[in-house]
């Protein structure tokens, strides 16, 4: 899932890092704060370390003595958790707290200065020691001075720290993480904007993206034009080609035409016939051909429309009127204003030419081309007011082309095409009973088509909108 | 009668040649868009039946040319491609009837025949009623002086307006003498017909009134 979604990679990607630098940001500061309350704790423990140094002295046996304890009423009560020791080769003195327990001794005596150091202490406790050695009078034995806290109170107040910065830095996380989900949804947006000037991109070959695009999309809205317009050559190009080759196959067949007339001419029937099978035959396959690269052109679609399919088809009928079957035939048009086909008008002239050629040569009087929109469909209808269909099925007709066949040698591409150009261009052909009473050919194709994927759930959906 | 046909490929153009002899015409035969331009605007011939595939100068080009050099005979253009953007591109410039390749020769034969009777059937006369004018012998039109191109049915609706000067023409009539009296009761065409007919020849010209029918204007 994430790896097919640009927004779930990015969103991850920042939610990680984010994380990481939370997780290290929260660790330096419960690393700051708890050497910062240890330091107060201990600058505590050394004043009140210097005020047993100073009432510090050495009895005759050479024990260190304590004259006036320390005010604070902890020294006295045991266990309180506030201790003091004195101690040297000869003997100790502690405080009433410490009852019958002793300080552990310090392991390096000889160095100089307070030393701070966590230990594990009597009661079962661990403690925070502060000690120093003091030469009370020269040629003494150095008598160490300790004062310890018990550091439990350290412990809590680090403990309820670290729950409400992981609590804090998790609020910063989320927010974090949701303004990144909201800067990569507006980072991506241009990318959906991309992604709609496409889609009517695809719709008519003509169409061109827009010069208005952030400066790091310009250049891929520049490339999608590019290959747009050598997209739009190629097909020009094939066209061309496609056309080329129907003339440079045609001009021949009509050469062996006249080749297989002379062959008849001069008595040899069955070559004649054999050949004329061959000519036959063979322009079939090249028409097919021509229908199915014309069919796979207008894939391509573009749009078409009222007043230019109103113009293409006055001038199809213009054509037709010349013929021998239209010039006996009135023509009625009558178009919607907001007639809109996605169809190239190149492919509409020819699905139109061939139909209302059909239906001229059909028609009693009159052919009818009525055109609008309906619902979600652009609708064309083309009536005539011949025989019509009669006792056959539509179905039947649609399937086998009978009526649609029947377009007589000569007239070029004829009906092949119209098959393959609905197709190719997602319409449907319906043939119907006229009410002019001869056959209606109804052409429709859906306007605006939506696919959403169904197989997604609507969460991923949601988080892959881009 | 001459006709001029102009087709580049030898065995086609032998057989045009052939079959159009057959049937009385005097041929001329081209066979590049250079010397059948020149042919065209030279010679006085009562059709040209054209290929559009030409070495030199393509047929279109050749046709747009003798056309603004004013030559008016009925052109038959002859095209490998079938396609109506081409047909429409053909008449447009000018042609009167359209043939893809490859075409049965009967076909092709009946169709100059068509062409050139149209064309020449009865002595030059002309029809002048308010602004325009109808040349009865070319089956064509002008307004102001301009030619107007109009299909058979506009023409012959035309024609049945001008020889009644002054009467309104019911619909019913009219699509008698269009499609004869079989046909006479669907008159729902003509006032397609007619308002297809304005748009070509402006407004002004065909005049109508309600249940009486249509007249010219200026008659």
């Amino acid at each position: 899932m994430i790896r097919d979604s640009l927004r779930l990679r990015l969103l991850a990607g920042a939610a990680v890092a984010i994380f990481v630098a939370l997780a290290l940001a929260g660790a330096a500061m419960g690393w700051f704060f708890e050497n910062h309350i240890e330091q107060r704790e201990a600058a505590a423990l050394i004043r009140h370390g210097k005020l047993i140094a100073g009432n510090l002295r050495v009895d005759a046996a050479g024990k260190p003595v304590l004259d006036t304890e320390p005010g604070d009423d902890r020294y006295q009560e045991a266990a309180s958790g506030l201790y003091w020791q004195l101690s040297n080769v000869r003997g100790s003195a502690h405080s009433h707290s410490l009852w019958d327990q002793s300080l552990p001794a310090l392991a390096d005596q000889d160095r100089d200065g307070w030393r701070l150091r966590h230990a594990p202490g009597p009661f079962g406790k661990t403690l925070l020691i502060v000690g120093r050695p003091i030469q009370v009078s020269h040629g003494d034995e150095p008598v160490l001075v300790q004062v310890a806290t018990d550091d439990a109170p350290l412990r809590i107040a680090r403990a309820d720290f670290n729950t409400e910065i992981i609590f804090s830095l998790g609020i910063l996380w989320l927010f974090l993480v949701t303004a990144t989900y909201v800067q990569v949804g507006l980072g991506l947006r241009p990318l959906r904007v991309v992604r709609n000037q496409l889609a009517a991109l695809r719709r008519n070959s003509a169409a061109r993206l827009p010069a208005t695009h952030p400066r790091e999309i310009a250049p891929l809205a520049e490339a999608i034009n590019a290959l747009a317009d050598a997209r739009e050559v190629d097909l020009a190009r094939s066209r061309t080609r496609a056309g080329d080759l129907a003339h440079s196959l045609k001009t021949p067949l009509a050469a062996m035409s006249a080749q297989s007339r002379r062959a008849r001419e001069a008595g040899a029937v069955e070559a004649a016939d054999g050949l004329d099978q061959a000519i036959v035959s063979m322009r079939a396959t090249l028409e097919t051909e021509l229908a199915r690269a014309r069919a796979a052109a207008a894939r391509d679609a573009g749009q078409s429309r009222a007043a230019d399919i109103e113009t293409l088809i006055e001038n199809i009928i213009t054509v037709v009127e010349r013929t021998e079957h239209g010039e006996r035939v009135l023509f009625e048009v009558s178009l919607g204003e907001d007639l809109d086909i996605p169809v190239a008008a190149d492919d509409l002239i020819e699905l139109l030419g061939a139909l209302i050629e059909n239906a001229s040569r059909h028609a009693r009087t009159r052919v009818r081309v009525t055109g609008q929109m309906e619902e979600s469909a652009a609708t064309i209808r083309i009536d005539d007011d011949g025989p019509g269909l009669g006792n056959t099925s539509a179905e039947a007709v649609l399937a086998r082309g009978a009526r649609l066949d029947e377009a007589g040698p000569g007239h070029g591409l004829g009906l092949a095409i119209v098959n393959d150009l609905m197709q190719a261009t997602d319409g449907t052909i319906l043939l119907a009973a006229s009410p002019l009473g001869g056959l209606q050919a109804q052409l429709t194709w859906p306007v605006d088509p939506i696919a959403p994927s169904a197989h997604k759930n609507w969460i991923t959906r949601w988080l892959t909108r881009n | 009668m001459r006709v001029l046909v102009v087709e580049d490929d030898p065995v086609v153009g032998r057989d045009l040649y052939k079959a159009l002899s057959d049937v009385g015409f005097t041929v001329d035969l081209s066979t590049d868009g250079e010397d059948a331009w020149f042919q065209g605007e030279v010679e006085d011939y009562a059709l040209a039946v054209l290929d559009l595939g030409l070495p030199r100068l393509d047929g279109l080009s050749v046709l747009r040319k003798w056309r603004s050099a004013g030559r008016t005979f009925p052109v038959l253009i002859l095209s490998a491609r079938s396609d109506w953007t081409e047909k429409v591109e053909g008449i447009q410039s000018g042609a009167d009837d359209y043939l893809s390749k490859p075409f049965a020769m009967g076909e092709l034969v009946a169709r100059v025949r068509s062409l050139v009777r149209r064309a020449a059937g009865h002595a030059t006369s002309a029809i002048t009623i308010g602004r325009l004018a109808l040349d009865t012998a070319r089956m064509a039109a002008t307004v102001d002086g301009q030619p107007v191109r109009l299909s058979v049915l506009e023409y012959r609706l035309l024609d049945l307006l001008a020889h009644r000067p002054g009467q309104f023409v019911t619909a019913t009539e009219i699509a008698e003498h269009l499609h004869g009296t079989a046909h006479a009761g669907d008159t729902n065409g003509i006032e397609a017909l007619v308002l297809r007919l304005r748009r070509k020849v402006g407004a002004g010209i065909v005049e109508s009134q309600r249940n009486f029918g249509y007249t010219l204007a200026g008659a």
